[in-house]
């Protein structure tokens, strides 16, 4: 699916020899690795400075910073020997957000593109800083990458491969890590390499009008403002159309990252097929976001409310500290709603269908059959959120529903009819 | 504060502590905390959340909010001028090709809107922000249910979602977390009622 922009140059009889692709790719894809490397160390110290701070924001004290360092050293683990395999350490590296958290709290991380890095040990990193070892790019990475010399379609910019060098060396004379003076050795053999080398693999949009109407490669050009491309035989030799080669193999490269991070899209080829699974994956985390928020919001209010510490940040409103604490009981105590646990719950299912009537794009679940008919029924059976015994299985079926929705990753039709009859009995009861 | 109050201020809290671990590298984190610095509730959260850096980021996201009225104004100015060319070669092949065209642009349309800031981005960046914000939602997910969990354990007093060799250290973490789940409930009830 990814169709390399270069081919070896004087061609001739046959137009590919597989292996010299393949040796061609591999060698280019270890440079870039090898020069997005230097930004992963930055990275590194960049994440884990996030991730304490995140860790403070979510836990207070509950994260031991030893583990998440651990966590951030294992998730940068290369994957040596793999072409396309570089996508394992973008899952991990995003995944060390919920990491911290999960570490607190023991859980263990089943998502299948960890389960292929999880494994290595963390004294795999003091191998990244050795020689040769092919690292891969990171999200994070890819993303300063092309943030530090973003192309727009048809300006020149500077060349990326030159401004990650100039950000690299800077950062690598200011960063610490153990084996760096390796890495900037083998950098330079690099950086004289690439330049005596055309073999840079993006496009070159002002070579090309040098180039003669044959299917000639673009000529070298030793000015770094310059990416060269080499034109495929048998193709048109434009600017125009190499630019569009370049940027749909750009589009492909990353449709297949997305491939890998979106589950069940092993079989879907083409770009379409790829962003409505993308489109219903997304809508269905953001649904999920939105039904937990809603959860814990009704989980909440049954917890009393620890004065003290609510007021050492909010000092500078002290008319509102008095009012605060007896408008809380107050609220307790006046809706019954609040008191009882089950009444809660049938109230977060009063609030999911309220939610769900005024906005339902944002509440679309999948119900089993059983669910809509017992809920509305008791709606419409109570005059008062007294009620005492929900649908046993509701909650389970919450669960089972999230499982099913997180794994599947597939929206889902709701209706939406059962509950908008009792949204406003519910509303004037919610208010009181 | 009633219940959909509450829902809305624990999703923009968690929208913005999500946002600031990605805090000035991305398009979307950006874009989520410039929205919600636009309101007053947004601004004390993100205040208390982001507060060591919280001006830069603040600047990053002013000046993310300025450069996109001028993408919007561009592509405005481009569509009015864009004329569309006739469709003559009526061959099968040519035509799928345009249908195929349309429907991927369709769908990078939608992908825009759901992208936080997604509507201002070519289609490379566009791709790269969708992966990266995906995975940062998984992540918040998962973090939501586990505190969820947490607080229906100690509301149910049931063993049903806690783990079966919960030791001490287990429950003080917990105690944390229910500690400050109940300091960001505090806080935003008196976001409430500085309104």
């Amino acid at each position: 699916m990814i169709n390399r922009a270069l081919l070896p140059a004087g061609g001739g009889e046959n137009m590919l020899h597989c292996t010299d692709m393949t040796v061609l790719e591999r060698q280019r894809a270890r440079i870039k690795w090898q020069q997005e490397q230097q930004q992963q160390f930055q990275l590194q110290q960049q994440e884990i400075s996030y991730f304490t701070e995140l860790a403070d924001v979510f836990h207070q004290a509950g994260v031991h910073e030893g583990g998440l360092s651990e966590v951030v050293t294992r998730s940068v683990k290369p994957d040596p020997g793999l072409v396309d395999n570089g996508w394992n350490n973008d899952h991990v590296v995003g995944y060390g957000v919920g990491l911290p958290y999960n570490n607190g709290l023991g859980f263990e991380l089943n998502y299948g593109a960890i389960s292929r890095t999880s494994s290595c040990p963390p004294e795999a990193v003091a191998a990244v800083a050795e020689a040769t070892v092919k690292g891969s790019e990171s999200v994070v990475s890819d993303m300063i990458s092309s943030g530090a010399g973003r192309e727009s379609s048809k300006k020149r910019k500077v060349d990326k491969a030159v401004a990650e060098e100039d950000t690299r060396d800077k950062r690598i004379k200011g960063c610490a890590e153990q084996g760096e003076s390796k890495i900037t050795e083998k950098n330079n053999n690099k950086n004289s390499r690439n330049n005596n080398t055309n073999k840079n693999s993006n496009s070159n949009k002002e070579n090309s009008d040098e180039t003669s109407k044959d299917n000639s490669k673009v000529s070298e050009v030793q000015k770094p403002d310059y990416i060269h491309v080499r034109a495929r035989r048998g193709q048109a030799t434009d600017s125009h159309s190499l630019a569009e080669r370049v940027r749909r193999e750009k589009i492909s490269e990353r449709m297949k990252y997305l491939q890998d991070l979106v589950p069940g899209c092993d079989k879907i080829t083409g770009k379409a097929g790829m962003l409505d699974e993308i489109i219903n994956y997304v809508q269905s985390l953001q649904r999920q976001v939105e039904f937990l928020s809603m959860k814990l919001a009704a989980a909440n209010p049954r917890l009393d409310f620890n004065v003290d510490n609510l007021f050492a940040k909010e000092q500078a409103f002290p008319a509102c500290s008095i009012n605060f604490p007896t408008i809380g009981m107050s609220s307790d105590m006046t809706n019954p709603a609040y008191l009882q646990f089950n009444p809660a719950q049938q109230q977060l299912v009063a609030c999911c269908g309220l939610d769900m009537g005024i906005d339902p794009p944002d509440m679309a679940l999948k119900r089993t059959t059983s669910a809509p008919v017992s809920i509305p029924e008791t709606f419409l059976d109570s005059s008062c959120f007294t009620q005492t015994h929900p649908p046993p299985t509701w909650d389970a079926d919450l669960q089972n529903l999230y499982n099913v929705a997180f794994d599947q990753g597939r929206q889902t039709s709701f209706q939406t009819q059962p509950f908008t009859g009792s949204i406003e009995a519910s509303n004037l009861k919610m208010e009181m | 504060m009633s219940i959909l109050e509450r829902k809305k201020a624990i999703k923009l809290s968690a929208d913005i502590a999500l946002a600031s671990t990605r805090a000035g590298r991305t398009c979307w984190s950006r874009a989520i905390i410039a929205d919600a610095s636009k309101d007053d509730d947004g601004k004390v959260l993100v205040q208390h959340l982001l507060s060591p850096e919280s001006e830069r980021l603040k600047k990053a996201s002013t000046g993310l909010a300025m450069e996109n009225k001028r993408v919007r104004c561009k592509k405005i100015l481009k569509r009015s001028c864009c004329i569309k060319r006739v469709r003559k070669g009526a061959s099968k092949v040519v035509l799928a090709k345009s249908i195929s065209k349309r429907i991927v642009k369709r769908r990078t349309q939608v992908l825009k809107s759901l992208v936080p800031g997604g509507e201002f981005m070519d289609d490379i960046s566009l791709i790269e922000e969708t992966l990266d914000y995906m995975v940062s939602l998984r992540a918040q997910v998962d973090v939501m249910r586990r505190s969820l969990a947490k607080a229906t354990e100690v509301v149910n007093g049931c063993a049903e979602y806690a783990n079966k060799d919960e030791g001490i250290e287990e429950y003080n973490l917990y105690v944390r977390e229910h500690d400050y789940m109940r300091k960001l409930m505090g806080n935003l009830y008196l976001i409430h009622r500085i309104e």
